[in-house]
């Protein structure tokens, strides 16, 4: 015949038998504690906590505004500042006049030695606004001109 | 450090946090432990016990120093540990030997119980008491805790759990004969 099981007669195993938890399990089990039960005053303190914490089609929302907004913003202030007299005078103060000349003469502006000899009469004291050639630097100019050219002046 | 200073920082603001840390520090084995014999998988255990530790922080405040510390954590651990085993069960709508054989799956594939034949037997008819049952027997057989502190955690009688205990003790013992013998199913038996 069988012998009963005795608990009082079986060797008492303790902890009870089963696996420990991984290693360093409970190292980093009051910093995970800690993390969930930060104060909420730590919490708000991070302004934009709320938006990690957003579902993602919000934050998706929130990102696509922002970024339309910022084109939108630029373009806004891009175009005004184009369009500023002021500023359009103030870049080409910037720009010396022998860099001016040799940007217009050159064969992408389409602009010929004839077109800026004939602006200051229909416009007059534009020249004066924005090249303020040295005699000798219109001498220069005039002598590097082909002679066809030269003879139209 | 002692229960009353970690109290004592706790209840000053700057002091809160590191107070509640050594808490843990001080209390996490033995909450794992206690949770991780009732639900057995360690990742159960895992969250068990990071609940019971946010509970005690939401808490604490409350506490009446009137019960000890240690024993006012395990009462919530307890708490805890009952209300996930069976919100299991109503949300599967399992019976209750359908968890105590989940419990025992497990508790098979642990490399801690494995070749230990009688060890595994005595786990497996522990795993098929009740819930109540199976937490007074563990705090009596394992955790050696005296009846009294044990009627502060399940705000039960003396009487009551001494009774328990020994029902507990005694159908184990039957489960496990039953099991040793080849011509007996223990399941049936039991």
């Amino acid at each position: 015949m069988k012998t009963p099981f005795r608990l009082d007669e079986h060797p008492r195993r303790r902890p009870q038998p089963l696996s420990s938890p991984p290693a360093g399990y409970f190292e980093q089990l009051p910093t995970r504690v800690m993390a969930q039960v930060a104060p909420p005053a730590a919490r708000t303190s991070q302004p934009l906590a709320w938006l990690l914490r957003a579902p993602a089609y919000l934050r998706t929302g929130i990102a696509s505004t922002l970024l339309l907004g910022t084109f939108a913003a630029s373009l806004w202030l891009g175009g005004a500042s184009l369009h500023s007299p002021v500023a359009k005078a103030a870049s080409l103060d910037a720009v010396p006049p022998a860099q001016l000349v040799e940007y217009l003469t050159s064969g992408e502006t389409h602009v010929d030695m004839l077109e800026l000899a004939e602006l200051p009469t229909h416009h007059l004291g534009i020249t004066k606004q924005y090249l303020q050639p040295s005699s000798t630097e219109l001498t220069e100019a005039l002598d590097a001109q082909p002679a066809e050219e030269a003879g139209l002046l | 450090m002692e229960d009353h200073e970690i109290l004592a920082k706790f209840h000053e603001p700057a002091s809160r946090n590191l107070a509640f840390n050594q808490l843990v520090r001080k209390y996490q084995q033995k909450v794992y432990w206690h949770v991780r014999k009732m639900v057995v998988d360690h990742d159960d255990a895992d969250d068990l016990t990071q609940d019971v530790f946010v509970k005690v922080w939401k808490n604490l405040d409350n506490f009446r120093q009137d019960a000890q510390l240690f024993t006012w954590i395990y009462r919530i651990a307890t708490n805890e540990c009952l209300s996930f085993l069976q919100s299991k069960r109503r949300k599967f709508f399992l019976p209750l030997n359908d968890v105590g054989a989940e419990l025992a799956a497990k508790l098979e594939a642990d490399p801690a119980v494995a070749g230990d034949e009688i060890e595994l037997k005595l786990q497996k008819a522990i795993l098929r008491l009740p819930d109540k049952q199976r937490l007074v027997f563990n705090l009596r057989y394992y955790d050696e805790m005296p009846y009294e502190q044990m009627a502060e955690v399940t705000g039960t009688s003396v009487g009551a759990l001494k009774a328990s205990y020994h029902h507990a003790a005694r159908k184990i013992e039957e489960y496990v004969t039953a099991a040793d013998t080849p011509a007996t199913n223990a399941d049936e038996a039991y």
